[in-house]
């Protein structure tokens, strides 16, 4: 893994930035509906939403405005928010963390999930534990999230009171508190896609030759387990968890909602509705740089735990 | 069911007569919201978002009063208008202060009116349009008029000509007014009954006791009673409900009426049933041709006729208000001042719609298409209660879900047949709802692109009118013809459902809207 490797992968990042930013900027212009509508709602006059569209500069032609929108960019200005009317930089900066952490924690609880039910189903395979283990997260991956998030809401939060119901808290550990049940349910569903895999690569390991092998030599299981089969355990889960942060970020958004989590996904949802043209970007973006970190992450940490991975 | 909503009412209002009388001070009410502020100005701004919160921090000169019919003293005490109906005269209570402890004068005044009519300021500056100039002298305030105008007071009632401190808002950053305006709205200083303190946006909003408050309490101190309202931002419908019978919140807007009946049932909950000025309808294109070239059977008035005597709305206010609604019969709400209760509307007969349908040229029945808001639950109810109803007289209804946007780009366009539509006034006065739903000139009458000649005479002759007898006679008739062209489906007004913890008294949600926390209190 050489340093010119890793800076070249992030130099790859700018092209596609470049590509995401046109496609982005062209597909809002292209939702029925603008911003100064959305705003004003059904009631303004077509001459108040006319002004406001020429005070927003939307009555630009698209290339021009579009070279405004890279002229501010390169000055790193996202803009403001056109309802909010404060820079979206400070939005993202003020809701990103907490989406990040929500996304962080769910990853972590399913992980925590996953690993050893997946291990336990393999090694036990085609017994009535591997059956549970399987049918519960099958059924979980079918449920929708935002009828997990109710129904831990409900019963975990409501009826026992063990957790509070929505909101972030201000220290660290409130945080923890808080996220609690966002971060389950996005980590339930997250761990159903990983016991399914894992438990298959485990079983494969198990059955490998080298594995056979050092059970022959007589080595001990709990070592086996851990030198060899943990170890391949890792590897798929990394990339697995990769590959899902997309799918973390979607779920952000609706859990975000249901648990009054003030993150980037519900400002997204929001931005969309009002058709807050500078949001929508400004987020885009973010989520395009962090989604192609996270993969040349993964991919860092791939070759980190398999050797036999080739960077090039 | 008004019986019902009357009852609850008048034991709201015998509980707080009782309660009155050893009110409790102090305390923070949390009050969970749907949906955030956006923008705390009151004259660049008019979401009802921004103005439910924006009549917590800024005091208008008059104000609404709590059944939402008239006008009373606000930071005027006194006000009175001139035989010719050309001078208005408004007097200041005397020591009034803005929440930073400064002191609030006639100047502050005359400025904040002056920028609130300014043309260029915002949707609202027609609100003051009949002021020709503001004098200022001491605690009088004058204003002179181009004409007699009859919407002026419940116009200073309202939340764009609300007060604010010149000097601190012109010392704000920014060289427009605009970007002052942005600044400003980041800590607003007003003299309403609250202050901002803390607001993260999207998460949650703190407003303070204004200690300079003018209006006292029924214990003969400074109002409002409580310490701080706390508002919580929480999207979600379930989770609101969630939240407050967990007890971490103490109130919840906008609960879904189909939860009324059980949150009732709960001996922790205060469910209530405000009165509204909110008339939901659906609007009818009754152009000639659509946007897409095709006949329009909806420019027919005995199909618009047919269409709404063809309209159960008995069955509507069970099935998608859960009995919580009122059928309509005008096409302003009963909570309107002028509202003519001689009004019949479109009571249910089948017989007459068919007669009506058959003296068309659409005798045969026709296909209708109607915009809905997607993911709207009670949209979907609605319409699909109304294609069962319409089907008995040969008329299919096509549901046409969007998002609330494209159906804003689209009714602008005047580029639909129907669409789902609902109204609450901002201003106690009919002018507001009239100028939209039926005079041609604003907004194409709701761009149902409905005219009507005598109606535009009658409401121009009304907006002068100094004799409230004479403009209810104004409006009786505008009403009438209004029905009687029926560019709209009349459907039913709703109440705004807030539930509230037991412990929580005095607080009011007017027909306006504006949620009034001044002289709410929290039991320990």
């Amino acid at each position: 893994m050489s340093n010119s490797y890793v800076l070249r992968r992030l130099l790859q990042i700018i092209p596609t930035f470049l590509a995401v930013m046109l496609l982005v900027f062209l597909l809002v212009r292209l939702l029925p509906g603008d911003p100064a509508s959305a705003v004003l709602g059904d009631r303004a006059t077509a001459e108040i939403v006319e002004r406001t569209n020429r005070d927003l500069g939307l009555d630009k032609p698209l290339p021009v405005q579009f070279l405004i929108f890279v002229q501010h960019l390169l000055r790193g200005d996202l803009g403001d928010s056109i309802s909010l009317k404060v820079p979206v930089l400070r939005l993202i900066g003020e809701r990103l963390p907490i989406t990040l952490f929500l996304t962080v924690y769910a990853a972590v609880l399913g992980t925590l999930l996953a690993v050893p039910l997946a291990v336990l189903a393999a090694v036990r395979r085609n017994t009535w534990v591997d059956a549970v283990i399987r049918a519960v997260f099958q059924v979980g991956l079918s449920l929708p999230v935002f009828y997990v998030a109710l129904q831990l809401l409900t019963l975990l939060g409501a009826r026992l009171g063990w957790f509070p119901i929505g909101g972030y808290g201000v220290t660290f550990g409130d945080h923890l508190y808080h996220l609690f049940l966002p971060a389950l349910t996005l980590g339930l569903n997250l761990a159903a896609v990983l016991v399914r895999t894992l438990r298959a690569s485990v079983i494969e390991v198990l059955t490998a030759e080298y594995v056979e092998f050092a059970r022959a030599k007589g080595m001990a299981t709990r070592v086996i387990m851990l030198r060899h089969v943990l170890r391949n355990a890792l590897i798929s889960t990394v990339t697995l968890l990769g590959l899902n942060i997309g799918a973390l970020i979607g779920g952000a958004v609706i859990t975000e909602t249901v648990f009054a989590i003030p993150g980037v996904g519900r400002l997204m949802v929001d931005a969309i509705f009002g058709r807050d043209y500078p949001v929508i970007q400004g987020l885009t973006l973010t989520f395009a740089v962090l989604v192609s970190l996270v993969f040349l992450a993964t991919d860092l940490l791939h070759a980190r735990l398999d050797p036999r991975t080739e960077l090039s | 069911m008004k019986r019902l909503s009357r009852a609850t009412l008048a034991i709201a209002a015998a509980l707080s007569v009782s309660h009155s009388l050893a009110v409790t001070r102090g305390g923070t009410l949390v009050y969970g919201r749907y949906a955030d502020s956006l923008f705390l100005d009151p004259v660049l701004n008019d979401a009802n978002l921004d103005i439910w919160i924006l009549t917590n921090l800024y005091d208008t000169l008059l104000q609404p009063t709590a059944d939402g019919k008239g006008v009373q003293p606000g930071l005027a005490s006194r006000y009175s208008a001139s035989a010719d109906g050309k001078t208005f005269t408004l007097t200041l209570r005397p020591g009034l202060k803005f929440a930073d402890g400064s002191a609030l004068t006639s100047a502050d005044v005359k400025w904040s009116l002056d920028r609130a009519r300014k043309p260029d300021n915002g949707a609202w500056s027609s609100s003051l349009a009949s002021i020709d100039s503001i004098t200022a002298s001491g605690s009088t305030v004058t204003l002179k008029l181009k004409q007699p105008d009859p919407t002026l007071a419940a116009a200073l009632a309202t939340f764009n000509a609300a007060i604010m401190p010149q000097k601190l808002f012109t010392a704000a950053a920014g060289a427009t007014d605009a970007d002052k305006a942005k600044a400003f709205a980041e800590k607003p200083i007003g003299s309403g009954p609250f202050v901002l303190s803390e607001w993260k946006k999207g998460s949650y909003m703190v407003l303070k006791r204004n200690p300079y408050y003018w209006q006292k309490g029924t214990d003969g101190k400074a109002l409002p009673y409580l310490d701080s309202v706390r508002f919580e931002i929480i999207p979600d419908d379930n989770t609101r409900i969630l939240k407050l019978q967990a007890g971490e919140i103490q109130g919840a807007e906008f609960i879904p009426l189909s939860r009324v009946s059980e949150l009732k049932a709960n001996p922790n909950v205060n469910m209530t049933l405000f009165p509204s000025t909110k008339v939901n309808s659906i609007l009818m294109n009754n152009r000639p041709t659509l946007k897409s070239g095709a006949a329009n059977p909806l420019s027919d008035v005995n199909v618009r006729q047919a269409l709404n005597y063809a309209t159960n709305k008995d069955a509507l206010i069970q099935v998608v208000t859960y009995g919580t609604g009122k059928a309509m019969t005008s096409y302003m709400s009963s909570t309107t001042p002028l509202f003519d209760t001689t009004q019949k509307g479109f009571p249910y007969d089948l017989a007459k719609a068919k007669s009506l349908l058959a003296k068309s040229k659409y005798a045969g029945g026709f296909e209708v298409s109607v915009l809905a808001t997607s993911g709207s639950a009670d949209d979907l109810a609605l319409l699909t209660a109304l294609q069962q109803m319409w089907a008995a007289i040969g008329v299919r209804l096509k549901i046409e879900q969007v998002d609330a946007a494209t159906k804003t780009a689209r009714y602008r366009a005047n580029d639909f047949q129907m669409r789902t539509a609902a109204w609450t006034n901002d201003i106690n006065d009919p002018s507001q709802i009239t100028t939209y739903y039926a005079v041609y000139d604003n907004v194409e009458s709701v761009h149902t692109g409905f005219k009507s000649a005598e109606i535009d005479k009658l409401f121009a002759q009304s907006q002068q009118e100094l004799s409230r007898v004479k403009r209810a006679s104004d409006y009786r008739r505008i009403q009438t013809l209004y029905a009687n062209a029926a560019p709209i489906i009349y459907l039913y007004e709703t109440p705004y459902p807030v539930a509230l913890s037991k412990k929580v008294g005095g607080f009011v949600q007017i027909p306006l809207g504006n949620n009034i926390f001044s002289g709410a209190w929290l039991d320990k």
